[in-house]
């Protein structure tokens, strides 16, 4: 059996799907896993050639973002779970992730959740204390936010190679995944209510996404420089970052480092997370669907679950193992607020073509903010364009 | 005898010395063994994107495997670091914490272009970065591990070179010999719209399209008349040609105002299919959804593959023509008897195989002979065109209709028992009877009338012979009634008997 997955945890992954894979394997020996590890980027531009017949390595489970479940079934690559287990059930799945399981407007499963992270915001307790008598209360909104990233550039002027937030992107690029609570917190949408049109176009959305972009205009947060030179939060070279849990727990570990969480600044009237997960989905062209489906259960299973998400500090998918694990630490007890602002991408056929699209955008801008040539008309006008493309795509697929 | 160097040289060359499918094999084959001689704690190798002066990363090895990653540095970022790396071929960064090396690997790859109308094979400089790391012992980098590093790398360069050749020709390869397979089952599909169907499905499973469609034209090749589509599922739509969006049918003008027009930016490919001046059609490839760039080689194939294809279509539509002209009346555009006897003896066989009905009408127009004497062939013509009109137009796809002889008309209805039949009929009879001739010196206007006879399958016969003498006994009832009516054999059998038609018809 051969699955496809992404670097969930960076250059760990291959050792902690190596781990995963030893538990599998103690409870079905026959069964041989093999794991390919493959970015976002080369999964999108594999997915689509699956069914091409000359194609050598045929993947039997394959690791994907959430929103590409409608995209994949539309592709004719997905195999229908409930057809091939019709025991199978997302009761205990949390209730965000369930939409994005099905095929659109019926109950029938395609893609089984695997994990899901929420992002939030991260700070070093130590270096905010220098800058801000009450953080909790500067960091609930945007504008302070800037205000503190101002206040700790000059603070920690002295200090090379020093950016008030560390880049939690692994291009250390622009991300989309990092803009979009700025969207959210307005209120604002990819899509109308209908979803028969874009609001991508509004003045609304370009706003939201200049806010974001702020950070790195204004230097408070380093885009495309060689990771390893960067500061991070526990070298000391960075104070803040806005990311999803992972790698914060070790943050802790280090001593004399504490960090806190919060919910990310409202950019907008409330505060909002982008909820992101993972699925699973077995390949129409797969030779190992049984093994492949044992495998997707043996994931859902609470102590599974609980250890993979402790594993590569991520939440588990099912409530059976998300109350153990965020009662077990009171770090985590903010995240029973921030659950409740996050948001999902919808389960929509050109939902994941749609963040293609505004990641070149956002990848444009970051050449042109460190070439020096950003201006907001330039993003303002590739956004009208997207908008768009957008419309054209919805004309197309309906979504 | 070799010298350290040169054995680690020729180590390494005898360990790439193979066959490698594309890129990412020889890198996953090259960055191992470069980890292993260097004792290294991780290997990177990052592509050089001139547009957006970008190195971005591809893959990384460390301990026993490789894997792809990700990473941007953009070069606005690091001007000094890089001038070093493109002038010297290396550069260590300053700014880790433990020695890194960056190397510099150039070679040539394949490439096409299309100058002034002719496609031109070139060779492309492709420009990749190494990136080579000592965290854990911080162990820094000889001058002799620099200078050996400098010449493997001209090795990997060698092999990336030839790596990227064979898989430009095997994918050529592949694209001619997908292409000829496909023109190879396109030829013996026995209809044309099959084989379309067959090469949509074809090429879009070979070259990953998201979407093929194919436009075809009216004759003049000023209108699109339809629309043959495969989408991403691999589904097969058929639309027509008039329910098309307007900004669609403009696309037929832009087509063909330019010979080719390749975007790939927009991953989408038009291509004109024409025959001397004859207008076709045209094909478009997209891959909108999924937003991969559609290879200019691949560009290349398909616009050969277009020729071949527009010309074979334009065959099949003038086979299709002689066809339609060898089975279809001139005058009446109805088809001819032997068209129709070969459709009623399929039609009578499926009837029996699955238990359907079916029924036949023989009609003729009333005082035809009398029409022709009175007001002369041109007008006898007119009638016969008229009325062969309302026949078409009042049928359902899957009737029959079939000029017999002189004015004698056949219409086959599968599916259909003889109630249904008489309401056919009744309307036939009821369009025709509102023709009028266009005799101008008429005071009172002339009007057409119809007779009918009707027989049904299984009811009145089974063997298409009997069904078309039982029908034509039912006419010369009608006739011997009065003209201008419909009877249905089994209604007037008895009457049959008594007056058996002769040879000659009463009103010719």
């Amino acid at each position: 059996m051969l699955l496809w997955v992404m670097p969930d945890s960076g250059a760990r992954t291959m050792e902690d799907y190596a781990t995963l894979v030893s538990l599998f394997k103690k409870e079905n020996p026959s069964v041989d896993v093999t794991v390919r590890v493959f970015t976002r980027n080369v999964l999108w531009r594999r997915v689509f050639t699956l069914k091409d017949p000359s194609h050598e390595e045929k993947p039997d489970l394959i690791q994907i973002p959430h929103y590409w479940t409608a995209l994949l079934l539309r592709a004719g690559v997905m195999e229908n779970l409930s057809q091939l287990d019709p025991g199978l059930s997302l009761t205990d799945c949390l209730l965000p992730l369930k939409e994005n399981c099905y095929q659109p407007g019926t109950k029938d499963i395609y893609s089984y959740p695997w994990w899901f992270d929420l992002s939030a915001l991260h700070y070093r307790a130590d270096h905010l204390k220098l800058v801000s008598a009450h953080p909790e209360e500067d960091l609930k909104t945007w504008s302070g936010l800037l205000s503190i990233c101002a206040a700790l550039r000059e603070t920690f002027g002295d200090v090379p190679g020093y950016y008030p937030m560390q880049n939690s992107d692994w291009r250390g690029s622009l991300s989309m995944r990092s803009a979009l609570p700025c969207v959210w917190s307005r209120g604002l949408n990819f899509f109308t209510e209908d979803y028969a049109a874009t609001l991508v176009g509004s003045k609304e959305f370009k706003d939201a996404l200049r806010d974001y972009i702020t950070l790195a205009l204004k230097e408070y947060m380093p885009i495309l420089r060689e990771r390893g030179s960067l500061g991070t939060i526990v070298s000391g070279k960075a104070s803040m970052m806005i990311s999803r849990k992972q790698g914060i727990g070790s943050f802790s570990a280090r001593r004399g480092v504490r960090v806190q969480t919060l919910p990310v600044p409202a950019a907008g009237e409330k505060t909002a997370s982008y909820l992101s997960g993972m699925n699973w989905f077995i390949s129409t062209f797969s030779q190992h669907k049984k093994d492949s489906l044992k495998f997707i259960k043996f994931c859902a299973r609470p102590d599974i679950q609980l250890r993979y998400a402790k594993m590569i500090e991520v939440f588990p998918a099912f409530e059976e193992a998300f109350e153990p694990l965020i009662s077990s630490t009171p770090r985590l007890q903010i995240y029973k607020e921030i659950l409740p602002t996050a948001h999902i991408l919808p389960n929509m056929v050109i939902m994941g073509t749609v963040m293609e699209i505004l990641k070149r955008v956002l990848a444009m801008c970051a050449t042109q903010i460190v070439e020096n040539r950003f201006t907001p008309a330039l993003l303002d006008r590739e956004l009208d364009l997207t908008a768009k493309e957008i419309e054209f795509l919805l004309s197309i697929y309906k979504g | 005898m070799f010298d350290k160097k040169s054995y680690t040289l020729y180590k390494f060359h005898k360990e790439l010395n193979q066959s490698f499918q594309d890129k990412r094999e020889l890198l996953e084959c090259a960055l191992p063994a470069l980890r292993d001689l260097f004792k290294l704690d991780r290997v990177y190798f990052f592509d050089w994107q001139q547009e957006r002066a970008i190195l971005s990363l591809k893959m990384m090895c460390k301990k026993e495997y490789c894997m792809d990653m990700q990473e941007d540095i953009s070069v606005a970022n690091e001007p000094s670091f890089l001038r070093q790396l493109l002038q010297e071929g290396v550069a260590e960064t300053t700014d880790l914490s433990y020695p890194a090396l960056y190397v510099l690997i150039r070679w040539l790859r394949p490439t096409m272009e299309l100058k002034s109308g002719e496609v031109r094979s070139i060779m492309r400089e492709k420009v990749g970065v190494l990136r080579l790391e000592r965290f854990r012992k911080k162990r820094v980098f000889t001058s002799q591990e620099i200078d050996l590093i400098k010449d493997l790398g001209q090795e990997i360069s060698h092999n990336l070179h030839n790596t990227e050749i064979d898989q430009a020709k095997n994918q050529r390869l592949n694209i001619s010999t997908a292409l000829n397979d496909l023109s190879t089952i396109f030829a013996s599909s026995l209809r044309l719209n099959d084989g379309l169907e067959l090469i949509l499905k074809g090429v879009q499973r070979y070259f990953h399209f998201d979407r093929v469609h194919l436009y075809l034209t009216n004759s003049e090749g000023s209108r699109i008349k339809s629309v043959l589509g495969v989408d991403i599922s691999g589904n097969v739509t058929h639309e027509s040609g008039d329910s098309l969006r307007d900004e669609e049918k403009q696309i037929l003008k832009e087509v063909f105002d330019s010979p080719a027009t390749y975007r790939a930016i927009r991953s989408v490919i038009y291509l004109p299919l024409k025959v001397q001046r004859t207008k076709v059609g045209f094909l478009t490839f997209d891959n909108i959804l999924s937003r991969r760039k559609i290879g200019y080689l691949d560009f290349i194939s398909l616009q050969q593959f277009a020729t071949q294809l527009a010309l074979t279509i334009d065959n099949a539509r003038l086979f299709e023509r002689v066809q339609e002209l060898s089975n279809y009346d001139e005058l009446t555009k109805l088809p001819v008897r032997r068209y129709f006897n070969e459709k009623f003896a399929e039609e009578i066989y499926r009837a029996k195989r699955f238990g359907l009905s079916l029924s036949l009408i023989i009609m003729d127009i009333d005082w035809f002979k009398q029409i022709n004497d009175k007001h002369g062939h041109q007008i006898g013509d007119w009638a016969l065109k008229a009325v062969s009109k309302i026949i078409r137009s009042s049928l359902r796809q899957t009737d029959v209709p079939c000029r017999f002889g002189g004015d004698e008309m056949i219409i086959m209805l599968p599916r259909t028992n003889s109630e249904e039949a008489k309401v056919i009929a009744r309307r036939l009879q009821s369009r025709i009877c509102d023709i009028t001739l266009p005799d101008r010196d008429a005071i009172e206007p002339e009007h057409l009338s119809i007779s009918q006879g009707i027989s049904s399958y299984p009811s009145d016969a089974t063997t298409t012979q009997d069904l078309l003498e039982k029908a034509d006994q039912a006419l010369y009832v009608v006739k011997q009634h009065g003209r201008g009516s419909f009877a249905v054999y089994r209604e007037v059998a008895d009457q049959v008997q008594q007056n058996e038609p002769t040879d000659e018809k009463t009103d010719k």
